[in-house]
């Protein structure tokens, strides 16, 4: 039967090719600029790490005096001091976190075969790579010896290291940031998230690190921050150990805390922590505060989805509303028009159900039309988008849910709108439709 | 197998009830041919279609085959619809869309029957109305005539053991009538029910068991003989429409 | 009371069509009014004038490795390379870029920090005495850098003596316009303020103060260097073409990244506010489209459904225009009624958007002129159409269908 309504419905598409048109035209225009924004929404506040997100933690500390304005919603810092971050870096745990720095090196091999080039670098602790299942196809992350001793090593990723050397595994060559030599212990997969999570502070899509340093080569080697640094008070920092020792937030921090009992120890130890540095006299505040936020609250806090992409979503849920209600009306019309030969179905033997379902169905494949049209102009509006925020490259995309959710949204929205008049017409009385045509 | 007590139709509106039938009653043997006249708005097509169930009544008994029509809903009424009652219009009622072999094929499908035996009936009962030839056609391309044939093959396609008919003839000349009229008269010989809603006295003449319904009653003639039918049809006032 | 609902069934049966077209005039009246605010705030934001010949100034950076001697030396040596390039104004290393959205911002205050006075915020930048003509600005009041008033090297704590700065800053900083001469603070280092520029901003535009901006002769060269650059507008082109192998010709061990012109600099750090800009209008746009549409399509329907009726009213002596009166009236009361309905949903759409996001309160305005866009819209649609009823055949009635 489900077939005969499918041949059915298409007969009637085609019976009325210009209202046919007009619906499906206005479907695929709804959801087409539906998916636009959505798909972008999508992308944007997408979970990057679902496994885990519920256990990755970025840690705040209060470390500024009492009344000092921060623009964030709970007025404190996004970063850490740097004598924060290494202390809870270098604190023995079970579980794993890491501080972390965007650095910026000019890499080369120290020959006229490759040009040089500039790249952003991510200085991070062993744990990082653990932390943010990025995976290695050769060798590994750094060991903690090496990184104790601020070892010159270094971990790349497939792309760098096909550049560099050609090949996908180069583990154990050396390669040259500003006038250094690093040896390679780790070739990580190239990564594939769109959202930097684990550092927004320049731009949530700014593409990730292809480059990873041991944090304790800030010290030794003395790198320089790329990112944002800022500070709340006036110091006199005159050389590289005063700088490491201010009270400059430029750090991030994460911590992986598996279960709630890790959690309510950390969050005692970071309490004690903020109380003993308060009677340090660093700075004056009554009650420690700290903040630890998960992966998904992260970035709610740092508003990675943009407001204007919300508003727009929201918008395009109204125009979709607009194009249903114009729908709606068309259906109604249609529908009623077709009274007569519903009467003679009825009197045929056909029940209320049957006739609703048959509507539903020409409904559901003017959505299912619209919805695949819709695609298309969602693609257009993408590619708009793409062309016109470079930053949206990898954003404004459709994955698989997003091309599976627009039939759906638009079969949804269709028999929504043609609920009523398929109600409409079952109800009829057959009679009054028989006697003359 | 067919039978009314005291049957009534009111219809109501906002300020008018107008009474459609009233205390109408009504017995029909199996294998029956029943011709029903009466003046325009006298309660003919009323009667027919809650003879059909395509209308519900305000009270009194009905039933048919034994089962208590007026305790069905609207679902088991469709379903009784398709299994017992084959309907024949005036306007013939095809769908336009459909060709004559999909428009057979609609009650069958709303029978739920399968689709090797829906084709047998179906070539059946085209070759009934002697229409195989033109299975693929479409209702426009055929004439009045022929369409009513297609409808009454799309009418015995489900077996149905009652064939009303609603002016079948309304819209034909006379010599396309009379071939109706004699498919009709075959089916009956064939054993199927037939009530016939007509405003021809001559094709009534031919129906063994005349009806008349005036006023939204009944007035029933069982004749046998063409002369006491003259006479009846005499006596009534005569109303065309 | 059990009379309403039969009543208002009938209503929904017979105007069901009628209800949706109205529903349709009611959100697009809302959405319009409040997009077209929307898009109105941002060309406002876009349009804000900068100060700088944006077509003219390109900036880059030079990252150095390998043994250098004297950063410093060598990166006043590229300085004066890139002024010699033909078509080239000037040039100047920087600490940030204008309008680029990465810089740096401090406050500054009337005393030293340590005494914790009153203080202003400004992004600042350092450069030479050609800073100034490099960024296309002239000094409003005071004078420009002296040439000994630079502090050369590769120091990060040099300090100057003195700084020019934005007319906004000043104007904030001293509302009795004695500024000019007056001593502020960088940290506990005291800047006289020797000149004001009347119009520039700092490298955020979104900044709630992107006005103000001090400039200190500070040519601290660094491993990696800004540059900005100042060329004739038809030439910039040029220039940026060549300027990466004259760069890597004068000295090898180094990376040029990061050039663009200040325009499109400024279009990137916009590029949200481009693209807000133009969904909005595309999505106004194809709005009125599918509502002028429907309001087509609805009236003929409706058309078709009185052919007869309309027939029937001809042959009774109706002139053509009291047909299309009789159509536009209808359709009007439906606009009207969708219009009054859309501009109250407006309102309330506008104040949930300023409550949930930093979008200004809708401008009554805004609403009255989408209303009346509407229904001329509206009007349009149904006129066609209209006449064409106008023009059925009286004969028609004595037809059967």
């Amino acid at each position: 039967m489900f077939t005969h309504y499918i041949d059915l419905a298409w007969r009637s598409l085609k019976r009325t090719p210009m209202v046919s048109i007009l619906m499906v035209c206005a479907i695929a225009i709804g959801i087409g600029i539906t998916m636009t924004s959505l798909s972008v929404y999508h992308m944007m506040s997408m979970d990057p790490i679902p496994s885990k997100s519920d256990q990755l933690f970025a840690v705040q500390l209060n470390t500024t005096d009492e009344g000092t304005d921060w623009w964030t919603e709970d007025n404190i810092a996004l970063q850490l001091t740097y004598k924060d971050a290494m202390f809870l870096h270098n604190q023995e745990s079970a579980f794993r976190k890491t501080a972390s720095m965007k650095g910026m090196a000019t890499v080369h091999m120290n020959n006229d075969e490759l040009k040089p080039y500039l790249a952003a670098t991510r200085v991070v602790g062993h744990q990082f790579f653990n932390m943010f299942e990025l995976e290695f196809i050769y060798g590994g992350p750094w060991t903690i010896e090496q990184e104790q001793l601020a070892a010159p090593v270094i971990v790349i990723d497939e792309e760098t290291s096909e550049k560099h050397f050609g090949r996908p595994n180069s583990v154990g060559e050396q390669i040259y940031l500003d006038d250094r030599s690093y040896q390679i212990v780790g070739v990580t997969k190239n990564w594939d998230i769109h959202t930097k999570y684990y550092d927004l502070n320049n731009g949530a899509f700014s593409g990730v690190e292809s480059i990873f340093l041991p944090i304790t080569l800030i010290e030794a080697q003395q790198l320089d921050n790329s990112g944002n640094t800022n500070g709340w008070k006036f110091e006199e920092i005159d050389s590289f150990e005063s700088y490491l020792q201010s009270e400059l937030v430029w750090l991030q921090f994460w911590v992986e805390l598996p279960d709630q009992r890790t959690k309510k120890d950390y969050e005692s130890f970071l309490f004690a922590y903020l109380e003993e540095q308060g009677k340090l006299d660093r700075f004056e505040r009554k009650t420690p505060e700290y903040k630890l936020r998960d992966v998904n609250e992260w970035m709610e806090y740092n508003r990675v989805v943009s407001e204007d992409n919300k508003v727009l979503v929201g918008l395009s849920f109204l125009f979709l509303a607009v194009c249903l209600a114009n729908i709606l009306g068309l259906l109604l019309g249609k529908f009623l028009k077709r009274a007569p030969e519903v009467g003679v179905r009825r009197a045929l033997g056909a029940n209320k159900r049957q006739i609703f379902l048959q509507h539903i169905i020409e409904v559901s494949m003017l959505g299912l039309l619209g919805g695949a049209l819709g695609i298309v102009v969602a693609q257009i509006g993408l590619w708009g988008v793409r062309t016109t925020n470079q930053e949206y490259n990898a954003l404004a995309s459709m994955d698989l849910s997003m091309l599976l959710a627009a039939p759906g949204i638009a079969i949804l929205a269709c028999i929504l709108a043609g609920l009523y008049p398929a109600w409409l017409v079952c109800r009829t009385q057959p009679a009054i439709y028989l006697k003359t045509q | 197998m067919l039978s009314m007590k005291n049957i009534s139709k009111v219809y109501q509106t906002e300020k008018v009830q107008t009474h459609a039938l009233r205390d109408f009653n009504l017995e029909v043997e199996e294998g029956e041919f029943i011709a029903v006249t009466g003046p325009s708005g006298s309660g003919k097509t009323t009667f027919l279609n809650i003879a059909g169930m395509l209308e519900p009544f305000t009270s009194g008994e009905f039933s048919l085959d034994g089962v208590d029509i007026g305790k069905l809903n609207d679902n088991q009424t469709a379903d009784l619809r398709n299994q017992k009652i084959g309907f024949i219009f005036q306007g013939f009622n095809l769908i336009p869309d459909l060709n004559l072999y999909e428009n057979i094929e609609v009650p069958l499908r709303y029978a739920g029957i399968k689709r090797s035996e829906r084709k047998l009936r179906i070539e059946e009962c085209l070759e009934k109305v002697g229409l195989a030839s033109r299975a693929k056609h479409l209702p426009q391309q055929l004439s009045g005539g022929q369409q009513q044939r297609v409808a009454i093959a799309r009418a015995l396609a489900g077996k149905p053991r009652f064939l009303l008919a609603d002016e079948p003839t309304g819209n034909l000349d006379s010599l396309m009538a009379r071939q109706v009229m004699e498919l009709l008269e075959k089916i009956n010989e064939d054993g199927s029910t037939i009530i016939m809603v007509t405003h021809d006295p001559e094709l009534a003449r031919r129906a063994p068991r005349n009806i008349q319904v005036v006023d939204g009653q009944l007035a029933d003639f069982t004749m046998y003989q063409n002369k006491t039918i003259e006479a009846i049809a005499a006596s009534a006032p005569v109303v065309e429409a | 009371m059990s009379e309403i609902i039969p009543i208002f069934r009938a209503l929904l049966r017979s105007k069901a069509g009628a209800l949706m077209l109205l529903i349709q005039i009611a959100i697009t009246t809302a959405i319009v009014s409040n997009a077209a605010f929307i898009i109105n705030d941002r060309i406002q934001y876009l349009n804000t004038e900068t100060g700088y010949p944006e077509k003219e100034i390109f900036s880059f950076s030079i990252s150095s490795f390998g043994e250098i001697s004297d950063l410093s030396v060598m990166l006043e040596q590229t300085e004066e390379t890139i002024r010699n390039i033909p078509g080239v104004i000037n040039a100047s290393l920087v600490n940030a870029v204008p309008v680029s959205g990465s810089g740096s911002a401090s406050t500054f205050g009337s005393q030293p920090s340590s005494e914790r006075g009153e203080e202003i915020r400004a992004a600042y930048f350092t450069g030479d005495e050609h800073i100034l003509n490099t960024l296309g600005l002239s000094v409003f009041d005071g004078r420009n850098f002296e040439k000994n008033e630079v502090v050369v090297g590769t120091d990060r704590n040099a300090v100057a003596q003195v700084a020019i700065v934005s007319k906004a800053f000043i104007d904030q900083k001293f509302p009795e316009g004695n500024g000019l001469g007056q001593t502020i603070y960088f940290g506990n280092d005291p800047l006289k303020i020797v000149g004001v520029v009347e119009e520039m901003v700092g490298p955020w535009l979104k900044d709630n103060q992107a006005q103000n901006v001090v400039i200190m002769p500070i040519a601290r060269a660094d491993k990696q260097q800004k540059f900005i650059v100042r060329a004739e507008a038809d030439q910039r082109a040029a220039v940026m073409r060549q300027i990466d192998d004259i760069l890597l010709a004068e000295h090898n061990k180094r990376v040029i990244m990061f050039k663009r012109g200040m325009d499109e600099a400024k279009d990137n750090y916009n590029a949200s506010d481009i693209l807000m800009l133009r969904m909005l209008v595309v999505l106004i746009v194809v709005l009125v489209l599918v509502t002028a549409l429907g309001i087509f399509g609805m009236t003929l329907f409706n058309i078709n459904k009185r052919t007869k009726q309309i027939g029937t009213r001809r042959a009774l002596g109706a002139r053509k225009s009291a047909i299309v009166k009789y159509f536009l009236t209808e359709n009007s009361i439906i606009c009207i009624s969708g219009m009054l309905i859309g501009s109250v949903a407006a309102v309330f759409l506008g104040n949930s958007l300023m409550t949930r996001f930093s979008i200004p309160a809708l401008d009554i305005n805004y609403i009255l002129t989408t209303a009346v866009f509407v229904l001329v819209i509206s009007l349009v649609s149904v006129i066609f159409p209209a006449i064409r009823a106008a023009n059925i055949a009286p004969s028609i009635a004595t037809r059967s269908i």
